[in-house]
């Protein structure tokens, strides 16, 4: 273990700072809210584990509904505008740094590249791209010829789209130029930076659409939110609130509503009894392991952990883990192709300025026939303005380079403009989350995560690459190069029509355990063309509402 | 141990500029606050130098504070676009000519009306330049356009400083009464009520911008255009009742532009930093030297009135 | 060699650019880290030299100290999420990773690693990063994944952690609470780093 990372204030990422029936203020350098506060014997109603884009929304919303709630999170609590710095090392503390293990024909890169580790999940850390998925996406299989569909209504999900939206005030175009109508975003779109434009001048100059990107980060005064400065760390944490991460937005929500939010807190295995129904979880929290009784419980620990945690808790009923009867938990692991093509401009951009990818075009989401297009699924792309030392790592990653070669093409930093796809990788079972052997410091099972692209996969990444050189060319970028490289995770826990197709059905509910959910990106059965947190927030409101709709405390008996 | 010494520390140079916030912060506060008391002040000055009847004065009371409203707003706006184009210069250069054009004594009649004109010019040619601006941009023409390149209609504020100096100069010279004092007062009426339409329409469309996150945002969207219907309702059927209707409205109007910039004042404090990011902020923050555009249009409105209520 | 001469991110410090939380977290970066030796005198001087080939800076009369910084973070068992296969534990891969070096140095030259010229040392990483090595303390360790993402990786975000460094490459460094204005080509902020002469045909 590798804790604190931080160096501002340490304790935060040793000793839980939401107890004693108060939180943080996230509004605040060192304030706090009242917090309701329950016992490990006290049963309540749910027990969530995790408290990013899945667990946030869902908690908030079981808890307006008159639920008794503990959410419980392994990372830290932060309040931003004291313990955010504007610094890319330290703000490492934001990222899951417990080893896992890769493995595979492509193996997958954890830590910054996906996984958050603090109150509020990876939402603390996102680029704030929310994009809807395309509608047809949810019957994949059955309107567009590949991977699956969802066991969900594309309507319904749509719907939900546009409360989250609400819900979080996303900055988006007044008109956005792909798919069917939308509402209006609630905040209107920021202006679009150098980098962004680049994208716009190279799409307009190939002949396709481009918008500027919906982005979860204000731009007029929302709440206690003031209006984005353009900083450009909003991948290592918002020092300014702008951004409605669920850190600032759903958690304040779901503790105003008698939820309890427990940081520090890292669920080890979750207990069931003879019937097969779960009872409660075992957590370690201040130096010990503890147990907290509960009626139900959802796990939204994000697609390694949330599959790791399934898989360790074997018990009378569950032989080969919770919701494992068919075998399917920690399979169909999906990342996102990130590829991407960068250049040099002759005019200064300083892709530092403003939210990293502030221009997307979905053209390749939406075009299903072109002689070029030789994958199933989609791609978008997207403007970029990397961190200098995430930059200079990508490109010795990628390429190798270093030395002097690696000094000089930083030199050219400020003239750098990129494209970067958030590209659909088919759900395959063989890419899939295991237990290692090896165990942690607290004796958990390592996760082991075994991933490769397939044929379809490598088409995509192909084409994406070709394209964007093409843009990023025809925007007069010289000196082109690429680089590879997945984002974001999907699958693992994926909901399914029935049993065999799926850990979880279309409500969240896993199959062979009737008071256990998963919501979460590793219920998603596909991944499709966009950064996923909107749609896994839409997917937790709509669970949430399935819940409320069919056990309101109100209703029950 | 590691045969490394600890690394040394780079020495730190002085920091870029004194700063002081607070210091800072009042000084542009104050700033703001002088240059839009002294567009309403000078031409009371001027009329003690000059007495003058009361429709003009107030005409030439408008102009001024229109004109020392966009010289404030240009001149920050054009520093945020860093005076990339040098005709940027010409906003607040002309705005400063009118503003002093419309105070007292400052050089003969021909002079005043020479500059008045060119700030006519200036300011049609500044839609032009915005226009083509706008239209330069990737997306153009496009709601982002609207909201991020230079705004098309923000020049006209000029020309409209330039319109009511010239007006207000002619009934100095020869000060109307009767028939053609009403009828002149009418055009002026239909004239500052189209003004008072396009001011507000900038102000829907920055507001829009805005998402309207406050409730006060709407009052500069529904106030102006009711106070412009009345007006144009006054000039087109003239009556009492009509000329004391539009006569609140605009009174209600100059408040709230008034009242406008003390609005953005919060907004600047409620962006990230507040006042202490006063270089920042008072750039990206709600325009303070904006609102008052209200107040001065709303003058030239008034004067209209007055001398449609010519004996 | 920068692009940017006489800019230092470091004249903002104490304005409206750097918070308290970024000052405090800069100004203890500069005190440099505490001392905590892990590595023996002779993995040291390998690691030094390994900075020194990933991150060369002759033009600096004042180097960036980045081998410290590298020495604290596997003390500190700094650990990144990710450990791919054919690799052990962070610290472990650091310790081995490091004496392969040296025994591929000496195996090939008869010196040490710390002792080739630049050119040789340069040379010696290009062979690693293409799988090209032949010492058996190689075994158990996937080179070009090591080089790549465990060592030279670590080794550029410390280096790139420096003001020096951001000055460098005119990076606007830190900036909350203001961020910045001026967001279109060729356009800056007064607290901006001034423009740098357009790049040449770039290293074709």
């Amino acid at each position: 273990m590798s804790r604190p990372l931080g160096t501002l204030d340490p304790s935060a990422e040793t000793a839980p700072r939401a107890a004693g029936g108060r939180a943080p203020d996230v509004f605040s350098r060192e304030g706090w809210v009242p917090m309701r506060c329950f016992r490990d014997e006290d049963e309540v109603d749910f027990a969530v584990i995790g408290t990013g884009a899945g667990g946030g929304v869902l908690a908030a919303r079981l808890a307006e509904a008159g639920f008794s709630v503990v959410a419980l999170d392994a990372g830290p609590f932060w309040r931003p505008l004291a313990d955010f710095a504007s610094d890319e090392r330290e703000q490492d503390k934001l990222y899951w740094s417990e080893e896992r293990l890769s493995t595979g024909g492509d193996p997958l890169q954890f830590g910054s590249n996906n996984s958050g580790r603090a109150v509020g999940g990876s939402t603390v850390h996102f680029q704030m791209v929310t994009l809807r998925f395309r509608p047809e996406w949810f019957r994949a299989r059955s309107d567009l010829g590949y991977a699956r569909d969802w066991p969900v209504d594309p309507d319904a999900m749509w719907r939900y789209y546009a409360e989250v939206e609400a819900e979080l005030g996303i900055a988006g175009p007044v008109r956005y130029p792909w798919g069917p109508r939308r509402g209006r975003y609630p905040y209107r779109p920021h202006e679009v930076n150098a980098a962004g434009h680049v994208l716009a001048r190279g799409a307009e100059a190939v002949g396709i659409d481009w918008s500027p990107t919906p982005l979860a980060t204000v731009s007029a005064p929302r709440g206690k939110a003031p209006p984005c400065v353009y900083r450009g760390f909003c991948k290592i944490g918002c020092s300014t609130n702008a951004k409605q991460s669920v850190l600032n937005t759903f958690i304040p929500r779901a503790l105003a509503a008698g939820a309890e939010v427990r940081d520090l807190a890292m669920v080890g295995r979750i207990e069931t009894d003879r019937t097969g129904r779960a009872t409660g979880l075992h957590y370690h929290r201040g130096g010990r392991w503890r147990f907290q009784r509960a009626r139900a419980v959802a796990v939204a620990g994000y697609s390694i952990e949330t599959p790791r945690l399934l898989l360790n808790s074997a018990g009378p009923a569950h032989p080969d883990g919770i919701a494992n009867a068919e075998g399917l938990v920690g399979r169909h692991l999906m990342p996102h192709v990130n590829d991407a093509v960068w250049g040099v401009m002759d005019e200064e951009i300083r892709w530092y300025k403003g939210p990293p990818s502030m221009a997307v075009s979905e053209h390749w989401n939406y075009t299903d026939d072109h002689p070029s297009k030789d994958f199933p699924g989609g791609y978008a792309f997207m403007s970029q303005g990397p961190m200098p030392a995430d930059f200079a790592t990508s490109l010795v990653s990628n390429t190798g380079m270093f030395g002097q070669a690696l000094r000089n093409r930083m030199a050219l930093y400020n003239n750098m403009a990129g494209l970067k796809s958030v590209g659909e990788v088919l759900p395959d079972p063989d890419n899939r989350v295991e237990l290692a052997e090896e165990r942690d410091a607290l004796g958990l099972p390592l996760a082991r995560v075994t991933f490769s692209y397939g044929e379809e996969d490598r088409a995509l990444s192909r084409h994406a690459r070709a394209f964007q050189r093409e843009v990023l060319e025809a925007a007069g970028a010289r000196d082109l190069f690429e680089t590879t490289g997945t984002a974001h995770l999907m699958g693992g826990c994926a909901m399914g029509a029935t049993p065999s197709e799926g850990v979880v059905d279309g409500d969240g509910r896993a199959w062979s355990c009737p008071n256990l959910w998963v919501c979460d990106g590793s219920a998603m059965p596909t991944g499709g063309g966009v950064n996923p947190a909107l749609t896994i927030m839409a997917n937790a409101a709509r669970i949430a509402d399935t819940i409320i709709a069919e056990r309101a405390p109100d209703r029950r008996g | 141990m590691s045969p490394a010494a600890a690394p040394p520390v780079p020495s730190r140079s002085a920091p870029v500029e004194g700063y002081r916030p607070l210091a800072q912060a009042t000084l542009v506060l104050a700033g703001a606050a002088g240059l839009v008391a002294l567009g309403a002040l000078l031409p009371r000055l001027a009329r003690r130098a000059r007495p003058a009847p009361a429709p003009a004065a107030r005409l030439r009371r408008g102009a001024a504070v229109l004109s020392a409203s966009v010289l404030a707003d240009s001149a920050t706006e054009h520093y945020r676009g860093s005076y990339h184009h040098r005709a940027m210069f010409a906003a607040p250069a002309m705005a400063g000519a009118t503003l002093a054009s419309l105070g007292p004594g400052t050089g003969g009649p021909g002079v005043r009306r020479a500059t008045q004109r060119s700030a006519i010019a200036t300011g049609l040619a500044g839609n032009l330049f915005h226009l083509r601006n706008a239209m330069r941009r990737p997306g153009a023409p496009s709601w982002e356009t609207l909201f991020y390149a230079a705004p098309l209609g923000a020049p006209g504020a000029l020309a409209m400083a330039g319109i009511g100096g010239l007006v207000a100069s002619g009934l100095e010279q020869a000060p109307p009464g009767g028939e053609t004092a009403r009828r002149l007062g009418r055009r002026l009426a239909l004239g500052t009520s189209a003004g008072l339409a396009a001011t507000s329409a900038e102000a829907a469309l920055l507001h829009f911008r805005g998402a309207f996150h406050a409730p006060a945002m709407w009052l500069p969207v529904t106030l102006p255009p009711v106070a412009a219907l009345a007006l144009a309702g006054a000039a087109w059927r003239p009556g009492e009742r009509g000329i004391g209707r539009a006569r609140g409205l605009l009174r209600a109007t100059a408040a709230m532009g008034l009242l406008g910039m003390a609005f953005h004042a919060r907004g600047v404090a409620r962006n990230m930093g507040g006042w202490r990011n006063w270089s920042q902020n008072l750039q990206v923050a709600p325009p303070m030297p904006a609102p008052p555009a209200f107040a001065g249009v709303a003058l030239g409105g008034l004067a209209a009135l007055d001398l449609m209520e010519a004996p | 060699m920068t692009r940017y001469p006489g800019y230092d991110v470091l004249a903002k410090r104490d304005t409206p650019s750097w918070d308290e939380a970024t000052r405090r977290v800069v100004d203890a970066r500069l005190a440099g880290p505490a001392a905590r030796p892990v590595l023996e005198e002779r993995d040291y001087r390998t690691l030094a030299a390994l900075c020194d080939a990933v991150v060369p800076q002759p033009d600096r009369a004042e180097p960036i100290p980045v081998a410290p910084v590298v020495e604290a973070a596997i003390a500190e068992d700094r650990t990144t999420g990710t450990r791919f296969e054919g690799l052990p534990t962070m610290r472990e891969a650091w310790g081995r990773g490091l004496a392969a070096l040296e025994a591929e140095a000496r195996l090939r030259h008869g010196t040490a690693f710390a002792d080739l010229t630049p050119e040789t040392r340069e040379a010696l990483l290009h062979a690693v990063d293409a799988e090209e090595v032949e010492a058996p303390e190689w075994d158990g360790l996937a080179p070009r994944r090591l080089f790549r993402d465990v060592m030279a990786d670590e080794i550029l975000r410390v280096y790139f952690a420096h003001p020096a460094a951001w000055s460098e490459i005119g990076f606007g460094g830190p900036a909350s609470p203001r961020g910045y204005v001026r967001l279109g080509a060729g356009r800056r902020d007064a607290w901006e780093a001034p423009f740098a002469p357009p790049p040449d045909g770039g290293e074709r």
